[in-house]
């Protein structure tokens, strides 16, 4: 999923400086999971709002509401008949879902209330761990389901690099050395041949930016 | 007792989120001391007294907040 955290208080607030009328609108998926920008979160930060405006001796007026995804537009068009009642909006979803808000609502002020931080698992509640930096040419078949390029501070492909120590990062010591578990791994798999293999360079070309991905069924044909 | 809830955890897992809630109530400008959690079973009458009492007068030392009343 994607991970992601709220923004300090403070950095929304002043967002949203001198309207009167705001709608936060959560995203039901991923942010909901990571406890970042779903149907509770929404109340907390309408409610923080609310309480952090009346205490200034000002009023706003904030709407509530959770989308199944803001990352498809027949989700977002659900809100279509409320946004125009608004001075601006709030949106908890990542990245992704507060542009395409505002690309579908472009005559207004869309705020982002999370910083999207990256791909990864649930590690036990409340705590979330980076897995994938989506490079668009996974190596995890040779690695032992480990991936080098997120995990590895370096993203180092043909490591581990000199600095690994006693099965730790040489950057952090709370950090566990990449290589080192992806050797374990290939040695609990029988595969430990695998680390003498060298990749080369990474296919970087791959990555292009923006991603774009266009389903085989849904290409034209010639 | 804290760590000796009916619910297992409950009562520590209802701390974390006192605490965490003490937080956001700071951030919105509310004095986090108008919220804290007491462990107490039902036979602890007295104590229930105490810590009501207790509350009041945080309220009382803090005086009204701005915050409007809404007609219930
Ligand atoms: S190699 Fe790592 S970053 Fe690339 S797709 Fe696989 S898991 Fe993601
Ligand atoms: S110690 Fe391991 S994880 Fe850290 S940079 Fe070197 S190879 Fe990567």
């Amino acid at each position: 999923m994607i991970v992601a955290e709220r923004k300090p208080f403070e950095e929304i607030k002043a967002m949203i400086e001198g309207c009167k009328k705001v709608l936060i609108v959560g995203c039901g998926e991923c942010v909901s999971v990571c406890m970042a920008g779903g149907e509770k979160e929404v109340q907390i930060l309408a409610s923080q709002l609310r309480l952090a405006f009346e205490e200034e001796g000002k009023k706003l007026e904030a709407g509530e509401t959770t989308l199944e995804r803001q990352c498809d537009k027949e989700y977002l068009e659900e809100i279509k008949d409320k946004v125009d009642d608004y001075d601006a909006v709030i949106s908890m979803a990542c990245g992704a879902g507060v542009q395409f808000l505002a690309e579908m609502y472009d005559s207004k002020p869309v705020y982002p209330a999370l910083n999207t931080q990256f791909i990864g698992v649930a590690e036990r509640e409340g705590e979330w761990s980076e897995r994938c930096r989506a490079c668009s040419d996974c190596v995890l078949a040779e690695t032992g389901g480990i991936c080098p390029v997120a995990i590895c501070p370096k993203g180092l492909l043909n490591g581990p690099c000199g600095g690994t120590n006693d099965g730790k990062c040489e950057l952090s010591k709370e950090k566990d050395c990449a290589w080192t578990l992806i050797y374990n791994r290939l040695d609990k798999l029988g595969k430990l041949d695998n680390i003498r293999k060298i990749f080369p360079a990474k296919k970087y070309s791959v990555q292009t930016t923006p991603g774009r991905r266009i389903h085989e069924a849904f290409k034209e044909k010639e | 007792m804290e760590g000796e809830c009916h619910f297992l955890e409950g009562n520590k897992r209802a701390k974390m989120w006192v605490d965490y809630t003490k937080g956001l109530l700071e951030e919105s400008g509310i004095a986090p001391d108008r919220l804290k959690m007491f462990n107490l079973s039902s036979s602890m009458a007295p104590k229930f007294k105490e810590v009501v009492e207790e509350m009041v007068e945080v309220a009382k030392k803090l005086g009204p907040t701005k915050i409007e009343k809404k007609a219930a």
